[in-house]
């Protein structure tokens, strides 16, 4: 019960900045470097308010996050001239402006958030903090809403389209640019989100989003771009294959299994013939058709 | 560095050489000395003037992760510098620093160090708060033969002839600090730390002292550097059942590690818990899960005398500190004035001379009385000093280890 509530706890985390990054990815083709640090952005106002309840925090950090999310993609993300790599390293850019603006304001002196919600529950048996299974049951129904509003509303339709083929989805009738900045501001808030809801369980400090990269970024790695029910599945997978293999073994060497099956996984699923098998697998299903 | 025997044992040759080879000779001669000088190699132009002041070179990170610990030390380098200069100088020679910032990258600090070193002609160098940053100012400071100070607390498996640490070393915090907690807590002892070398050197010791107060190693656990998640290494820890738990988990991850092993119910006010993360750096993050607990420092600014006082009333006034004043910066303090006071004694600022009165000299401060560097490791003999952390960051002395030794020796001292 242990391993699976730590597995739980993991992809709250990795699952809201996963999505996030994929939903950006899907709509501009950008991977988004700076994701991690809009998280410390998130965690920081967690932090710094401690003036509000901790929920009100959350929703001004929310609030804040879209008009600055917005002037981010309306200045930086928009030029006719960025190619994908050049928007990368934009996103890089922005993500050092992030951390060295909040060293510069905050110090680089870690901070801590009070619990919101004290003491343990008894989840079958197994004792738990309280606020890290409240954070982790409200972060996976964020992720679980997200994922419905995808494949659910026209949004989501449009999202796939322009994943999929965006001159064509361009040709009949939705508005990209429109599109892109919808999705960089609701991707970015999924990150801020992630870094307020988890920052009683971490220590606040400019460097903290960086670190939050790495998983993050094999998340999307292995999944489909457009499919973000896949974005969500491969962030269940870095967390369990993370919380698993630090269980049964040492942290160092766990790291070390842990970077090489990731490796391995997206090395094998480049190979052709691994693409045809999975390709006829999902033939045969009409959803998986409907989505891709 | 090229030898000077190179470039003429070559010339040699010249008379039978074609004229074209020769020319290409001539230029090398010429080219060799300039590169070599480029290399920051010890060359007769970087020894600092003789009748001029005594120059600092203050290496530390004013940026990036570590950057506050960097700005203490300098701050407290700053003050002792004001100090010395306000009473006299050295020997007349007034005293000036030059900081550069390193950002905690060692590439940086090399680089740094041997700018300090050709350019501003530094007596000596000073500062660092990684040990890999330490080390490789003291590579460079060792190739040049410029002293070399630092103040963080911690030391390293090796020693260099031209460096000193102030920060008391990894025996001298353990070493008082294990049997007494090992008797108020319980004899099963649980390590845990970041995975880099330091915080292993730290276990291996910590364990033998362990041994030697009659308690066991129930558990070692090391995690990778910028850890989110210590639930799997928590769970471990509680599972050794210890009484006692020693931590050089470093940094943020020190803040993150103390949170969660609280959130588990691991930490517990009935569980020891000594080390890093009870450092004064980290008080205003921890306060409720350090207060009350002991932890060994050489120098905190709960010291009563008078010279740590009117340190610690400079600093809170100079940079308006409300928070515990971090350790280095008491350590970098002393030490300055140490590392001064032996180049008064020197009489010089040839840094190879003032190296060497380094290793002779002898300096009382609040840091304890004739405080010295033992030869065969460059560690400090100093006091050390239990501190119980109150309500409001009061780091309060309750118990003072008057000259703890630490003479293991070290290869590569001289």
């Amino acid at each position: 019960m242990d391993v699976l509530l730590a597995i739980l706890g993991q992809f709250g985390l990795y699952g809201l900045l996963t999505v996030g990054i994929a939903v950006i990815f899907a709509a501009t083709r950008v991977v988004n470097l700076a994701q991690g640090d809009l998280a410390m952005c998130g965690a920081y106002a967690a932090a710094t308010l401690t003036g509000a309840p901790f929920g009100t925090r959350t929703l001004i950090a929310l609030v804040a996050g879209v008009p600055v999310l917005l002037l981010v993609e309306r200045l930086l993300l928009r030029g006719a001239v960025l190619d994908g790599l050049a928007a990368m390293l934009v996103t890089w850019g922005l993500g050092m402006a992030l951390r060295q603006g909040a060293e510069l304001v905050f110090t680089g002196t870690a901070r801590t958030v009070a619990v919101p919600v004290e003491g343990t529950v008894d989840v079958l048996g197994s004792p738990y903090p309280a606020y890290r299974l409240v954070c982790a049951l409200t972060a996976s129904a964020v992720v679980v809403l997200v994922l419905v509003l995808a494949r659910r509303t026209g949004w989501g339709l449009t999202l796939r389209a322009v994943a999929d083929n965006p001159d064509m989805a361009a040709v009949l009738g939705t508005d990209p640019r429109r599109l892109r900045t919808l999705a960089f501001v609701a991707g970015g808030l999924l990150a801020v989100l992630a870094g307020a809801l988890y920052s009683p369980v971490l220590a606040v400090s400019p460097g903290m989003g960086f670190n939050l990269l790495v998983p993050v970024f094999f998340g999307l790695l292995l999944s489909r771009p457009g499919a973000l029910g896949t974005a969500a599945g491969a962030a269940l997978f870095v967390s369990a294959l993370s919380v698993l293999l630090r269980t049964w073994l040492s942290d160092t060497l766990a790291e070390a299994l842990f970077y090489a099956v990731v490796v391995a996984i997206a090395a094998l699923r480049s190979r052709p013939w691994i693409g045809r098998f999975s390709a006829w697998f999902r033939r045969p299903s009409p959803a998986a058709a409907g989505a891709a | 560095m090229v030898p000077s025997s190179l470039p003429r044992s070559r010339g040699r040759g010249l008379m039978r050489a074609p004229r074209t080879a020769a020319l290409a000779l001539a230029g090398a001669l010429v080219l060799v000395p300039a590169l070599s000088a480029c290399q920051g190699a010890a060359v007769s132009d970087d020894t600092p003037a003789a009748d001029g002041p005594v120059r600092i070179g203050v290496v530390v990170p004013l940026t990036g992760p570590v950057s506050q610990v960097g700005t203490a030390l300098r701050n407290g380098l700053e003050l002792a510098v004001k100090k010395v200069n306000a009473e006299g100088g050295v020997g007349g020679r007034p005293v000036e620093y030059v900081v550069v910032d390193d950002a905690g990258d060692p590439a940086n600090s090399t680089q740094l160090a041997r700018r300090l070193i050709r350019q501003e002609k530094v007596t000596m160098l000073f500062g660092t708060i990684t040990g890999d940053t330490a080390e490789a100012v003291g590579k460079v400071a060792d190739e040049a033969k410029v002293p070399f100070g630092t103040a963080i607390l911690g030391d390293t498996e090796h020693c260099f002839p031209y460096q000193w640490g102030f920060g008391e070393s990894t025996r001298q915090m353990l070493a008082p600090a294990v049997p007494a907690l090992i008797a108020k807590y319980g004899t099963k002892v649980a390590l845990v730390g970041s995975d880099y070398n330091y915080p292993r050197f730290y276990a291996g010791i910590a364990e033998q002292l362990v041994k030697d107060a009659g308690g066991t190693v129930v558990a070692r656990e090391f995690s990778p550097l910028g850890q989110t998640d210590w639930q799997p290494v928590v769970k471990r820890l509680s599972a050794a059942k210890p009484d006692l738990v020693l931590s050089m988990v470093v940094g943020a991850d020190a803040v993150t590690f103390s949170k969660q092993a609280q959130q588990f119910g691991l930490l517990t006010p009935r569980l020891g818990y000594e080390g890093a993360p009870l450092d004064a750096d980290f008080y205003p993050a921890l306060a409720p899960l350090v207060e009350g607990r002991t932890h060994t420092v050489r120098w905190s600014d709960g010291v009563q005398d008078a010279e740590s006082r009117a340190f610690a009333d400079s600093y809170r006034s100079a940079y308006d500190w409300k928070a515990p004043i971090p350790e280095v910066a008491g350590n970098a303090y002393f030490g300055v004035r140490f590392f001064l006071g032996a180049a008064a004694k020197a009489g010089s600022t040839d840094p190879k001379a003032v190296n060497e009165a380094i290793g002779a000299f002898r300096y009382d401060s609040p840091l304890g009385e004739g405080t010295r560097f033992h030869p065969s490791n460059h560690v400090l003999q100093a006091d050390m000093r239990d501190v119980t952390i109150g309500a409001g960051g009061a780091y309060k002395v309750t118990k003072t280890h008057p000259m703890v030794a630490d003479e293991t020796p070290k290869k590569g001292c001289s």
